[in-house]
């Protein structure tokens, strides 16, 4: 231990003798303010301020990272560049943005490296995180979900970035074009007989012995997408207060009746597909009305039900794909 | 349901009106697990109740029906009898076994084998069907336990093994909720099967658990009355013929089965093992025929069994069905456990013997030199070298400037954000190795340390109650709010073990009830208000130093700072404290008092830590063990040294935490406790040779 502690103290030693005594980074200069201001206000009631459109935008969320993609501002930081480019290729990255760190914890040091106009998070992280973050950028803090209005929250946050980046004539046309696919899916919909047909989402985990479903609550973004569609959402329960989702077991499913049925996985993830596997050789499953006529559809990988106009119009087609069929 | 029906073969040694009495006890036990049982079949998220249970069981009931009881309920109500029962078992064995109250399953790693293995396979996305996966966990959690059994050395201290196994799942448990963090998409699901859930997903599992659940119990009848011979102590065992260091080896392996076997069921289900055999125990002392072995394994997995399945009967009676399947099982067996054990403990006597003092070689004051500056020079290093790393080099020139102030906008926020972490880190290590101390020193129990006393754990459920209501809490309310829950925890730790004077068994375990409940309450929290949340909850509690500033540590340095010259002061009573519970009061010193005053000082100081940087576990148990087998057992020497190495190794885990993965990062905690298991796997290794 003692021999061990001698080098581990040597080794410091040395290192600090070979960091030499320089700088990495010239002295601060003064920059001047242009004249086209933009004030606006984040979900915590704080204001921010912008000497002009943000160009430089760090995002610490993936759906905040789907709108800044979408509205054509191509995101200098992202969290978990890996898991958006799994998890939401509905809108793809059309640059390489620098890795932040997780969407937990994105790293201050990187953030600040990146020097950015402006940062957009969600107040999925700590308040303590929001406080350092403004001091590296102008923050743009918005609640991460709404059950209460998951449509009006979505369309919120984009109208916002858009503001702060001087995108507002994109933010326009992206919600003309989602107004317009969801008005064109429910016609499609109503064409092939499915108004007001009942259509449960949900989403589903093995672990173990276990196997967890997920339902879509109406208080969740695709459960508001369903009900523009004219569809009719069969969970009875009621979800949590951002996100809309609910929790239940096989079981639970015997309270749907015979309903259209809807989840998606991911094929890089096995444990996120239970009802192709695990649950196949269960009475219960095997015994649900829907099962039995096979109306049950696995929906194309890659959307993220919790993303952006782009996410939701790709879900639109794959839903009236699907009813089609 | 063949654990229902077995009733334990009658004691012939008691008097016979105890003997009626242990009957009657033993059959109401058998009763009140098979009402249970009904009750819980008749309950779940479909609509099916008690009348279309009685038909599907007739075979009168509609398919549909007859498959949710067939595929669902049955099963549920299986693995609940069976995992309770074969929790009870392996618990009331190694107890027996090991002649230590804090033996259980959870105690030998297994559970955080099976964690650690099931986590990885997640992330790997490597694709496995269902039984597999079941599979890899009974792996992890047997390798976990023979990796305790091997470093523990079979046959020697048993105090060793539980030391052992607790590091072992600290450290395992620390790398798995690494990866949570680090892959929260791929693990989903995961943080919910650590709280352990006996919902099935038809009867595979349990048919593939029964016959291991036979053999284990078969196997520990069998050596029963060996163990029985244990009690007497290893030398009058070996005397009597009996070999005690392959029943021992026996025991243990065929309790490692077993819990493994049940963590492959439910996942962990919490508590069960400590639990059930502390019931029989308290019936042990009114019929001393349950105190047999062979009677105790058995009615051991009666109580676990009607712990499990009552568990599971009070939450969905309690709460919505639909809520009741996001609450796991092992929850609220934690909770309905952990208020057992303290009620135990605080009703019964303390039985337990005080564990033998550690031998330590007597060190030299040139060791002890050596060792501190050293240690010195290494803190002093850390320090320059975590404020030059993290994401972004900086050069000791930047440092010079950003403390005159002219440093330019990037160096300056990076300095301003670094600097606070850096030295939370080291308070914070510093002030839990201290607080160690102390609660070792006064329990005179090798195990004891914030955490398990309860501290830790009050502390964060305070800080995780303000976060899930109030989402915009600022960092001096999480501080206060992590003070108010220590305060809360130690005052009914300490008030509940306060009469007899602290007695040390009771104090560890009305401390590992409350530790265990607030864990549960924490777990149930995040799951009941804002289970998408946890992320931000985990990142708390795996002790970050994330978000720090300046003002946030004054209350830390303040604490720590006046706590070291009280024990620099005190050292000598601190010393006769530690000893043994007659020298001092011969001596005419107070000892109630001397130990209710640095069992203050200790809450205090970890709760500062908690409040700086999040519940770092491990360095309270790793940094006083270390120290005193570098310097002796003497306070003056092993106080400062403890400190000294405390700092350096959250210090250490912070940096490393920040950088090796950068941009994404890992909480001290988590690396404190992955780079604090090996070494003090070794050190228990080491002393093994030095201590024969």
């Amino acid at each position: 231990m003692r021999r061990l502690l001698l080098t581990a103290a040597a080794a410091t030693a040395a290192t600090i003798a070979l960091s030499a005594c320089g700088t990495t980074e010239p002295a601060a200069d003064k920059s001047n303010k242009s004249a086209e201001r933009i004030t606006l206000t984040g979900a915590s009631g704080t204001k921010v301020e912008l000497d002009g459109p943000a160009k430089k935008v760090v995002g610490t969320e993936w759906n905040v990272v789907e709108h800044l993609v979408s509205l054509g501002v191509e995101p200098v930081g992202v969290a978990d560049v890996k898991g958006y480019k799994t998890w939401d290729t509905a809108v793809p990255l059309t640059n390489e943005p620098k890795d932040i760190g997780t969407r937990g914890e994105p790293s201050m040091d990187t953030v600040a490296a990146l020097a950015p106009d402006l940062i957009v998070a969600t107040s999925d992280l700590p308040a303590a995180a929001l406080a350092q973050l403004r001091k590296i950028a102008p923050v743009l803090d918005l609640k991460a979900a709404d059950a209460a209005d998951p449509l009006g929250q979505m369309t919120g946050e984009l109208d916002l970035i858009a503001k702060a980046t001087g995108t507002t004539e994109q933010a326009d046309k992206l919600k003309k074009g989602f107004e317009a696919k969801l008005a064109e899916g429910k016609q499609e919909l109503e064409k092939a007989g499915h108004a007001g047909t009942e259509f449960a989402f949900a989403d589903g985990y093995v672990t173990g012995n276990q196997v967890s479903i997920r339902p879509y609550t109406s208080g969740s973004l695709i459960g508001a997408v369903n009900e523009k569609l004219g569809l009719k959402n069969p969970w009875t329960m009621k979800g949590d207060p951002a996100y809309g989702l609910a929790a239940t077991d096989v079981e639970g499913l015997t309270k749907l009746g015979d309903v259209e049925f809807a989840y998606i996985g991911s094929d890089g993830d096995k444990g996120s597909t239970p009802f192709t596997g695990a649950l196949a050789g269960n009475a219960v499953w095997k015994s649900l009305p829907f099962v039995k006529a096979d109306k049950v559809h696995r929906l194309p990988d890659g959307v993220w039900m919790f993303g952006g106009t782009g996410s939701m119009e790709s879900y639109v087609d794959s839903v009236v794909a699907a009813l089609k069929k | 349901m063949a654990v229902t029906t077995t009733a334990p073969a009658a004691p012939t040694t008691a008097a016979a009106s105890r003997k009626g009495g242990a009957v009657a006890v033993t059959a109401t036990l058998v009763l009140l697990v098979a009402a249970l049982a009904l009750v819980d079949i008749a309950q779940g998220t479909s609509a099916v109740g008690p009348a279309e249970v009685w038909k599907a069981l007739t075979g009168q009931a509609d398919p549909a029906d007859a498959s949710v009881v067939i595929a669902s309920r049955l099963p549920r109500m299986a693995a609940g009898l069976l995992v309770g029962a074969v929790l009870g078992m392996a618990g009331a064995a190694l107890q027996a076994v090991s002649r230590n109250v804090l033996a259980a399953p959870d105690t030998l790693a297994v559970n955080a084998g099976s964690y650690l293995s099931l986590g990885l396979v997640a992330v790997t996305g490597v694709s496995l069907p269902l039984l597999a996966s079941s599979g890899v966990a009974f792996v992890g959690g047997l390798v976990a336990a023979a990796v305790v059994l091997g470093l523990s050395g079979l046959g020697a201290g048993t105090v060793r093994l539980v030391l052992a196994g607790s590091a072992l799942t600290l450290g395992l448990t620390s790398v798995t909720e690494g990866l949570l963090l680090l892959f929260p998409v791929q693990t989903e699901g995961l943080y919910a099967w650590n709280q352990g859930s006996i919902a099935q997903n038809g009867f595979g599992g349990v048919l593939w658990m029964v016959p291991l659940a036979v053999i284990g119990l078969a196997g520990l009848l069998m050596v029963a009355r060996r163990v029985d011979a244990l009690a007497l102590g290893d030398d009058a065992a070996r005397g009597l013929g009996v070999p005690v260091r392959a029943t021992r080896v026996t025991t243990v392996v065929l309790s490692a089965l077993l819990s493994a076997a049940a963590v492959t069921l439910a996942g962990p289900i919490g508590f069960v093992g400590l639990c059930a055999p502390a019931v029989v125990r308290l019936l042990a002392r009114r019929y001393r025929g349950f105190s047999r072995v062979r009677t105790s394994v058995t009615l051991s997995a009666l109580a676990g069994a009607a712990l499990v399945i009552g568990s599971d009967v009070v939450l969905r009676t309690l709460v919505s069905s639909d809520t009741a399947v996001a609450v796991p099982t092992g929850v609220v067996t934690s909770l309905v456990g952990a208020v057992f054990l303290v009620v135990l403990a605080t009703r019964g006597r303390d039985t337990g013997a005080a564990a033998p003092p550690e031998r330590l070689r007597i060190r030299s004051r040139a060791v002890f030199l050596t060792v501190a500056g050293t240690l010195v020079a290494a803190l002093i290093g850390l320090a320059v070298v975590s404020v030059l790393l993290g994401d972004t080099k900086l050069l000791l020139g930047d440092v010079m400037n950003w403390t005159q102030g002219r440093a330019g906008r990037a160096v300056t926020f990076v300095l301003d954000t670094r600097v606070p972490r850096v030295l939370a880190a080291l308070l914070a290590g510093a002030a839990l190795a201290l607080s160690g101390t102390l609660v070792q020193a006064v329990t005179r129990n090798p195990l004891a340390e914030p955490g398990v006393i309860g501290v830790s754990g009050g502390a964060a459920l305070g800080a995780v109650v303000l976060v899930t209501t109030v989402p915009t809490a600022g960092p001096t309310g999480l501080a206060a709010a992590a003070f108010a829950g220590a305060a809360l925890a130690s005052a009914l730790v300490f008030g509940l073990s306060a009469r007899g004077g602290f007695q040390q068994n009771r104090l560890v375990l009305v401390g590992m009830g409350v530790a265990t409940a607030s864990s549960a309450l924490i777990s149930l929290l995040i799951v009941l208000t804002d289970p998408f949340n946890a992320t931000k909850a985990l990142t708390w509690l795996s002790g970050s130093t994330y978000g720090r500033t300046l003002p946030d540590l004054l209350p830390l340095a303040v604490v720590l700072v006046a706590a070291v010259a009280v024990t620099v002061a005190r050292r000598t009573e601190l010393d006769l404290v530690s000893l043994d519970g007659d020298t001092p009061r011969l001596l005419g010193l107070g000892l109630s008092r001397a130990r209710l005053g640095f069992l203050a000082l200790g809450v205090l100081l970890s709760a500062a830590a908690v409040a700086a940087a999040g519940t770092i576990a491990f360095v309270g148990l790793v940094a006083p063990h270390a120290a005193r087998a570098l310097v002796g057992r003497r306070h003056v020497r092993v106080v400062p040294v403890a400190v000294l190495l405390g700092a350096v190794l959250v210090g250490t885990a912070d940096v490393v935490g920040r950088t090796v993965i950068a941009p994404a990062q890992l909480g001290a905690g988590l690396l404190t406790a992955v780079i604090g298991t090996p070494y003090f796997l070794w050190l228990l290794v080491r002393s093994r040779g030095e201590a024969r």
